[in-house]
């Protein structure tokens, strides 16, 4: 049975021997952070360590420890010093982590078969079930040129695709980390064309290539962005209209009131809205409303 | 909470030293922390094996004497308690390390830290600074993951609240097959009990936990899963022939089967499982692309423009 972690002293103080094994001289902070515990615990727990060991219990059969100096040495202990066998959630948690870690590594590099073939071994030795499929838009070599531009403190070139305006540029930039929004990966990086900070969502980036070293960290600009607040009446496909627009309510009132939203372009409310077909109304602003409507009347007589 | 502890390590240690099982009057003889009068020391040592299994400690029972069955004889067989030396290699090692640390700040965080902990304890490991560290940073997995896993290996239905397309609430039971993770939602899929059919549930649209059964082997788990997440039983493909200006469209693009140049615009090709998909992608693009063909899907779209004119003029 898979069960979530609880922490339980007895479990602690047997990960804690081949650990400390293994680790001899190691000092009571790191033990603390290891362990995910306070440095008093620690202590705590070795001091119950000591009085522990084979039957007899005399300093023969005692485990035997020393830690009055900070740094930890552990002797005497040879019955426990192999680490315990994996348990299933934590065998799910690699498992899960590996397949992951496959989808992210390009597949004509060493590591995607090492990694396969290791999935493989674990999978035969548990009922645990890997993930049918771990599937990211993030193109791996893209991500991997991201990764080496931080850690050298290099500037890319990169072909972005704007998402709501719908067009390629190619753009110089200077990465200084990375970002999770909702799952979705983000670069933070300096945009050399808007000259300010920029958020590139990594599946967006169609091409990147090291452009050489970064001169001078560029500063900070102020945020120039406008927050475009608009409302909206729904007639269906609640859930979506629900999620695209972060609205938090339920079915009854996004039928029957309008909602108010907002987002910072333009070009991104007026085109979800169309995508909608007809699930939305856009009821304000008027700018928007006309836009959409020129716009509709634009595609229409492609037709005619 | 520290002496009980005490006798809880000595046990496992006495135990798993031990060549031949130890009787119980031998374990209340020799390892230390059992007291009292016989009967406590009996409820004690209930209370200690039920605490040993509880963290996964397999405490092996056999009887001693066929002659006498009361006698039982316990220990801790070292090859089902301890990884043994050689079951992972050092770059293995390393590479679950790895895995381990995406759950870092996760949902998962706690039992991967453990996983951490153990893998230190196997001598040798190495570093491999080559893999790159990167990953996806951070893994946005649901904490109940741990139940669907465990219902999927136990094949335990499930059942939870979860967010219908319409916004509703409803409670759903599952026996649930597989799960899997696409451009960064994760999802379960398995057979709706009440709906006779198979579904896949996005893990953000559940409400609140989820329940396993306490009942195990409760369906089969199909052997072949299928390799693609089906978000619902798709029909054949369906092909659309679109006009596309040059240097637009680049979501259309990536679907494309053919592009063919025509000046200004692009002929692309592309191939579709659902109608309403690809018109709400087409709407998106406006005056950037025109639907050439099949002629359904090209009135289609012209009410659809149509309507958005009437309702925002």
């Amino acid at each position: 049975m898979v069960k979530r972690f609880s922490q339980n002293q007895v479990e602690r103080l047997l990960d804690l021997v081949p650990y400390l094994t293994n680790n001899q001289g190691v000092a009571l902070e790191r033990i603390a952070i290891d362990f995910q515990t306070d440095k008093s615990t620690v202590i705590d727990d070795l001091n119950t360590l000591w009085m522990c060991g084979l039957p007899g219990y005399t300093p023969l059969e005692l485990i035997d420890l020393s830690f009055e100096t900070g740094f930890v040495s552990i002797r005497n202990a040879e019955v426990l010093s192999k680490p315990r066998k994996l348990s299933s959630l934590e065998l799910a948690t690699v498992i899960v982590g590996l397949s992951i870690l496959k989808e992210s590594i390009s597949k004509s590099s060493d590591h995607y078969e090492a990694v396969s073939t290791l999935i493989a071994h674990l999978l035969a030795s548990t009922n645990v079930p890997a993930p049918v499929s771990i599937q990211s838009k993030v193109d791996p070599e893209i991500r991997q040129v991201c990764e080496g531009a931080i850690k050298t403190r290099q500037r890319i070139q990169i072909l972005y695709h704007s998402f709501a305006k719908d067009i390629e540029t190619s753009r110089e930039i200077s990465p200084t980390g990375f970002q999770v929004v909702d799952g979705r990966e983000y670069l933070e990086a300096f945009c050399f064309v808007s000259n300010d900070y920029r958020m590139f969502r990594i599946d967006r980036i169609k091409s990147a290539v090291l452009n050489g070293p970064v001169l001078e960290n560029p500063v900070h600009k102020t945020d120039t962005h406008v927050l475009h607040n608009f409302s909206l009446s729904t007639h269906s496909d609640y859930r979506n209209v629900a999620e695209t627009f972060q609205v938090k309510t339920d079915s009854i009132n996004l039928a029957n009131t309008e909602f108010e939203s907002s987002a910072f372009d333009d070009e991104w409310i007026i085109r979800t809205v169309c995508s909608f077909n007809g699930a939305v109304t856009l009821t304000s602003p008027k700018d928007f409303r006309s836009q959409i409507v020129a716009r509709a009347k634009k595609a229409v007589a492609l037709y005619v | 909470m520290s002496r009980k502890s005490e006798r809880l390590v000595n046990l496992v240690i006495a135990l798993l030293a031990t060549r031949r099982s130890l009787t119980k009057s031998e374990i209340f003889r020799t390892i230390e922390g059992y007291e009292g009068s016989e009967d406590s020391m009996e409820r004690m040592f209930e209370r200690d094996k039920d605490e040993l299994r509880s963290l996964g400690i397999d405490i092996d029972v056999s009887v001693l004497d066929p002659l006498f069955e009361d006698e039982q004889g316990y220990r801790i067989k070292p090859d089902s308690f301890a990884m043994s030396p050689s079951v992972y290699s050092a770059v293995q090692v390393a590479y679950m390390s790895l895995a381990a640390q995406l759950w870092k700040d996760a949902s998962l965080s706690e039992p991967s830290q453990r996983v951490l902990r153990k893998l230190s304890g196997i001598a040798s490991s190495v570093n491999i600074a080559d893999i790159p560290s990167i990953a996806p940073i951070s893994i946005n997995a649901p904490i109940f993951l741990v139940e669907i896993i465990n219902a999927i290996s136990e094949a335990r239905s499930i059942d939870f609240l979860y967010i219908d397309s319409d916004l509703n609430v409803n409670k759903r039971e599952v026996n649930v097959y597989s799960y899997f993770s696409n451009d960064g939602f994760w999802y379960f899929k398995g057979l709706d009990i009440n709906k006779g059919q198979e579904r896949t549930f996005r893990s953000d649209r559940v409400v609140g936990e989820i329940n396993v059964s306490k009942n195990s082997r409760s369906y089969e788990v199909p052997k072949a899963l299928s390799d693609k997440p089906i978000f619902e039983e798709s029909s054949e493909l369906l092909r659309a022939s679109l006009r596309v200006r040059v240097g637009r469209g680049s979501q259309l693009r990536h679907k494309a089967i053919s592009i063919v140049n025509e000046g200004d615009h692009d002929l692309i090709e592309i191939e579709y499982p659902f109608e309403k998909e690809i018109i709400s992608m087409i709407l998106w693009h406006l005056d950037d692309v025109e639907v050439l063909s099949p002629k359904p899907l090209r009135e289609r779209v012209i009410q659809s423009l149509q309507h958005l004119v009437d309702s925002h003029g």
